[in-house]
């Protein structure tokens, strides 16, 4: 174990997932073979939009080694599947809607004769007129995804209006217009798309996948296999990065379907990059339109927003993210008057999904331009007018909620403005070398903890007390890299007063542990640590209270847990746990609690879809970030220089884990803000893998500065908020407003590369 | 074909297609699944080796490359006394998250250190700099390979 | 399955050539065996050349250096007679690809693949380096800019080889500048890339100069305008911005994914500029 002490909360905990991962002996989804092993593969479209003809695969299934081939006409079940709207096919009986879809399932021996199937497919594709961006997909005319939807290639609207819309404007002393673009941006998590599937021999299918899911695949695998989920166990292990992109199904329900037809062989698919790339999700490309006033003093007083969400075919959990995205399109800021609009269409681009920031990104990216556009404007300084509209706990914020909850951005923004890297910051900027500029960026941040008010943000923890006398902690919430599951072990532990040594972890697991909604959110340690709690405190009071009975002591306030028993502190006895397990029965071992996240009961949206798509929350975490760059007259390249980040989230519970996810968020966004320039021409991907699609390197980013400010969250478990996104949604708009501070001009389209800064250099 | 190298410490001798990649080659024939593979063209790092005690990425040799080499995997880089000091620094300094990239990352910390047994942190950036991760923003990463140089030197 | 082959000398290499015509040949294996998975070779034997001391290594021959085909980026990195004399090639190694690649890369791979964007390329044409070509009872020595004729494209033959580079010493340049445009610091495909060694006196003028650019042409571009326009003159704004304007009319990029054409004929004027750190 990392540390022989029991951990404490506040306190660093080295994550207990680091010891298995340094080795080499954590198991991966991917990592899964077995034998008498089946490989399972997909042929796909290639292009964008097209009807089906016909589908020929009889000289495929002729190749040597081919277990099966399998089409649509094989699903027993439904053939489409979806976490919202159910309008993707799990293979393609009709019409090709993007160029990732799937055609064909292969089973064979080896990879090498799955290939030589997968190409000895012969489809029949008609190729139809494809769109291509959301604007025009919404006009008259314009192809259609899906022929049946009734609103076109419209997947969902949201609106927000409050206060009034029309003479405001005239009451402002300045009002800034502008539209920005941001394009996909592809997760890039380390571990693709994988998985294994079995048939036990009582007729169960066992998928391990690395997703971010497992109860809501087990429905959506048990529809497409057109059975009972009772007859399906999904298990999470740990995931090798998903950020999102494996919030719902990607290989689980072919997975299943190959385990039908595999004669009771394990099966395993697992996709290369480049189809990862092509048939997994993405951010949505964005386009925004903003209109943002102020009075003079910088007081803002209106925002008009109309954002165009690009889903590609599906919705995925598009019209999800497009209404996030309208809930924070005003920033964190008390406006008066605000008329916020979202379109989440549908194209036959890539499919857009669930991202870390989830819609966030996108509109921080373009409202905090606008504030600094503003703050210009008006000669105010940027970490002023931020400071002067930033929303309090009590205030009512662009949506009109009342934020009930902790706020805590004019504490960041208090920090920033006091520390020295935005108070020297003219020094810095006039010490740049020849043939450089310099420039500081802020950006304000804040992201929403959970689902929102209709979706149960629920969570059950279970904690037992093992026969062995150990603590088995049932995570119920997947690990994909941010580490929850060390920090349930430290929950739990600090409850219990457990080492880690004496504890023992079981990972998601659609059988063994309890349904608590996906890992996504910035929900996993809010909603199951709250969960958590409630079950080790049960579970440590049954153990005082049973032990107290054994030891004939007065009651359990004589008595405390140590690691590994209990001890009676006025006599010195003591019960090993190994002994008192042996005295309680199998339900008595076993605590579960369960906690649902509060919900905020204003409805800001007349639409009740915008309410079931989430909007709106009431807990929000927030931050303050800074970038400073420096950019090469010569080439236009930006380089960060540094980066600082104050982060209100709530209390921190374990420093190393909290700081982690600033570190990782920034870094993501610094590739979002720079670098990541996914490219897609009439539906096909010309990025299509990690030579052409640039994430940063190590060399790419600077040592970052995270501050936290440790405000008391109410609601939260001991005080927490939620830190898995909030910090990608700083990067872009720090970077690209230090980037105008250098340049003395804006791009309006994103990434920043090189070229773009240069075109920008030579036009200002 | 047949061959022969010594794979972290033990001499074997295989029977394998020449053309098996060597990730291939680990992974699936030799269960050693703490090599990744993630990009499958040398553009990701997680699956490096050490050959001869340098950095190879094994999704870019084939089997027969390894004829008489001594090859260490991450699974065979803890010693009699357990984890390698860099794998304790990651454990410590907090450098894995989803750990993907991990095994990658630290054969190629254990060649830096190797060659560069006290680089400066631009040069540790660089030393890592073929080897992606996108959750750490890769500077505890940065830190545990500090660490475990101040660690060797006591 | 294809079969693979390590000769371990050159003369069991002729013969496997001789026998197997149409196998592909590879030394580190970081362009032939990423072309190999994307299904771009497709010969059914594989030869690969890292066993044949023949060709590793870098040899002082006085006046000259001799550098085996299959030596890696690593070891010529480390190689202390490279550093004294060919520093320019050494900041050219130093930002190719990765320290993997670097371990697995050979200097005769980057030349035979023969990409405008290979790192080493610029530098080397500067030096005016020469390769040996040798075949089964032959051989010949020829300017790298004969040997390399287009993008992919060299001028060997059927059974010939690329054995080595040959460097000669030179005491003339004082400046040796190399600068590397691409999406990121590491793992990236120069947009453009440039190679300048430069004669420059105490006074600042250029004596001297031998440019070339790489990724803006379908092989590395040199300009004996340029460097004409640069001779004799002391570095300054406004000769550099002169040579950047012919330079700029010199080169001849294409659009692809990492770039446009008009960014690329832009920085390789541009970087010119960047001279102006050497200037007295």
């Amino acid at each position: 174990m990392p540390d022989g002490r029991i951990p404490q909360i506040g306190v660093v905990f080295p994550r207990t997932d680091a010891l298995t991962k340094v080795s080499g002996e954590e198991k991966f989804a991917a990592d899964y073979y077995g034998q008498d092993l089946v490989w399972a593969g997909v042929k796909r479209a290639g292009i964008p939009h097209a009807r089906l003809k016909s589908l020929d695969v009889d000289q495929a299934r002729q190749v040597p080694g081919v277990i099966a081939v399998l089409t649509h006409l094989d699903i027993p079940g439904e053939n489409r599947q979806g976490v919202v709207r159910k309008d993707q096919p799990v293979l393609v009986d009709d019409k090709v809607r993007h160029a990732g879809d799937a055609l064909a399932l292969v089973l064979a021996e080896s990879k090498p004769a799955l290939a030589a199937a997968l190409n000895s497919i012969r489809c029949e594709l008609e190729p139809l007129p494809g769109v291509f961006d959301p604007e025009q997909a919404l006009a008259e005319g314009a192809p259609l995804v899906h022929e049946d939807n009734p609103e076109g290639n419209l997947l969902l609207k949201a609106e927000v209006k409050t206060g009034e819309t029309e003479s405001v404007w005239e009451e402002c002393a300045a009002v800034i217009e502008a539209c920005f673009e941001t394009p996909h941006q592809e997760h890039c998590f380390l571990e693709t798309e994988s998985g294994w599937a079995k048939v036990e021999s009582n007729g169960k299918i066992v998928i391990v996948a690395s997703t971010q899911t497992p109860f809501r695949d087990r429905t959506e695998v048990a529809q497409v296999l057109g059975r009972d989920h009772t007859g399906i166990r999904v298990i999470a292990p740990y995931a090798g990065g998903a950020f999102g992109g494996k919030d719902g199904i990607t290989v689980q329900s072919l997975l299943g379907l190959a385990a039908l037809h595999s004669q009771g062989r394990p099966v395993k698919m697992w996709w290369d990059r480049e189809e990862s790339f092509s048939a997994g999700t993405k951010r949505h490309p964005a386009r925004m339109y903003y209109r943002l006033g102020a009075k003079a003093d910088g007081t803002l007083h209106a925002v008009e927003v109309r954002l165009y969400l690009d889903t590609g075919p599906y919705d995925h959990l598009g019209g999800a993210v497009m209404t996030q995205a309208v809930e924070h399109s005003g920033g964190p800021y008390r406006i008066p008057h605000a008329w916020l609009r979202g379109w989440a269409v549908y194209t036959n681009n890539p499919i857009g999904g669930a991202f870390r920031g989830f819609g966030v990104a996108q509109v921080t990216a373009a409202m905090e331009q606008m504030m600094d556009l503003l703050a210009a404007k008006l000669d105010l300084d940027p970490v002023q007018i931020r400071l002067k509209n930033a929303v309090r706990r009590g205030d009512k914020n662009c949506v009109g909620v009342t934020l009930t909850g902790s706020a805590g951005l004019s504490e960041c923004l208090e920090k920033m403005a006091a520390h020295p890297r935005w108070q020297e910051r003219q020094t810095w900027i006039r010490a740049a070398g020849l043939l450089k500029r310099r420039g500081v960026g802020l950006a304000a941040v804040m992201q929403a903890v959970g689902y929102g008010p209709f979706v149960p943000d629920v969570a059950n923890a279970k904690v037992e007390l093992t026969l062995e006398g150990k603590i088995r902690v049932y995570s119920g919430v997947v690990d994909m890299g941010q580490g929850n599951a060390a920090t349930n072990l430290q929950i739990a532990g600090s409850i219990l007063s457990q080492t880690p040594a004496q504890m023992e972890l079981i990972l998601p697991d659609t059988d063994r542990t309890l349904p608590s909604g996906s890992a996504s959110a910035s929900r996993c340690t809010y909603t199951f640590g709250n969960a958590l709690i409630g079950a080790a405190q049960a579970l440590k009071e049954r153990i005082l209270q049973r032990s107290a009975d054994l030891l004939m002591a007065a009651g359990p306030d004589e008595l405390v847990l140590v690691s590994g028993l209990v001890r009676r502190v006025t006599t010195g006895q003591e019960i090993p746990l190994a002994v008192l397990a042996k005295w309680l029965t199998d339900a008595e071992r076993i605590a579960v609690y369960r906690f649902r996240a509060p919900v905020a009961q204003e409805r800001p949206a007349k639409d009740d879809q915008v309410r079931l798509h989430g909007l709106p929350h009431c807990i929000f975490s927030y931050g303050a970030h800074l970038a400073m760059v420096e950019v090469d007259e010569l080439t236009g390249a930006v380089e960060v220089k540094g980066y600082l980040a104050i982060t209100d989230s709530g209390r921190v519970l374990n420093p190393q884990t909290y700081e982690q996810q600033i570190h990782g968020g920034i870094v993501q966004g610094l590739g979002y803000a720079l670098s990541e320039d996914f490219r897609v021409t009439d539906g096909l991907i010309q990025t299509s893998d990690l030579a052409t699609y640039i994430i940063p390197t190590a060399m790419d980013v600077p040592d970052m500065l995270s501050i936290p400010v440790e405000i008391n969250e109410p609601t939260g478990p001991f005080g927490l908020k939620g830190v898995g996104e909030v910090a990608m949604n700083g990067p872009l708009p720090a970077v690209a407003n230090a980037v105008a501070a250098a340049c003395g001009g804006r791009c309006y389209s994103f990434p920043l590369t090189s070229e773009r800064v240069l075109q920008l250099m030579t036009a200002s | 074909m047949k061959i022969n190298f010594i794979l972290n410490g033990r001499e074997i001798e295989l029977t394998v297609p020449s053309d098996i990649r060597v990730v291939d080659l680990l992974r699936e024939e030799l269960d050693l699944t703490g090599t990744k593979e993630s990009c499958g063209s040398g553009e990701c790092g997680a699956c490096t080796i050490l050959v001869d005690g340098q950095s190879r990425l094994s999704c870019l040799m084939l089997a027969a490359q390894l004829q008489g080499r001594e090859v260490t995997t991450i699974e065979g880089l803890a010693g009699n006394e357990g984890r390698h000091p860099v794998q304790e620094a990651f454990v410590q300094a907090g450098a894995v998250q989803c750990g993907f990239c991990t095994p990658g990352m630290v054969l190629a910390a254990v060649d830096l250190l190797g060659h560069r047994p006290d680089p400066s942190r631009a040069e540790i950036r660089e030393g890592l700099s073929g080897n992606l991760c996108r959750c750490t923003g890769y500077q505890k990463i940065v830190d545990a390979v500090e660490m475990a140089v101040h660690r060797e030197k006591g | 399955m294809r079969e693979v082959f390590l000769p371990r000398t050159l003369d069991e290499l002729w013969d496997l050539l001789h026998r197997r015509p149409e196998a592909a040949i590879y030394a580190g294996g970081t362009d032939v065996l990423v072309k190999l998975r994307a299904g771009l070779i497709t010969a059914s034997g594989l030869i690969c050349l890292e066993r044949i001391q023949e060709l590793k290594g870098v040899r002082d021959q006085g006046d000259e250096v001799y550098i085996g085909a299959a030596t890696t980026h690593r070891t010529l990195l480390a190689d202390p007679v490279i550093q004294e004399h060919f520093p320019i090639l050494i900041q050219a190694l130093n930002v190719l690809g990765s320290p993997p690649i670097r371990n697995m890369g050979t200097i005769g791979g980057n030349l035979v693949t023969a990409s405008p964007a290979g790192d080493t390329l610029p530098p080397l044409y500067v030096l005016d380096a020469e390769v040996e070509v040798r075949w089964g009872d032959g051989a010949k020595r020829l300017p790298l800019s004969q040997f390399i004729l287009g993008p992919g494209k060299t001028s060997l033959g059927p059974g010939q080889l690329l054995t080595g580079v040959r460097l000669r010493k030179s005491a003339d340049y004082n400046v040796h500048h190399f600068e590397k445009v691409g999406q990121r610091k590491a793992l990236a495909i120069a947009i453009v890339s440039l190679a300048a060694v430069l004669q420059v006196s105490d006074s600042g003028r250029i004596e001297k100069a031998r440019l070339a650019w790489g990724s803006v042409g379908p092989t590395v571009i040199r300009s004996v305008e340029v460097e004409s326009a640069l001779e004799g003159r002391i570095i300054s704004r406004d000769t550099l911005t002169k040579a950047a304007a012919l330079a700029q009319t010199a080169v001849s990029p294409i659009d692809d994914i990492r770039a446009g054409e008009a960014y690329r004929r832009t920085v390789a004027g541009n970087l010119l500029l960047r001279l102006i750190n050497y200037a007295r």
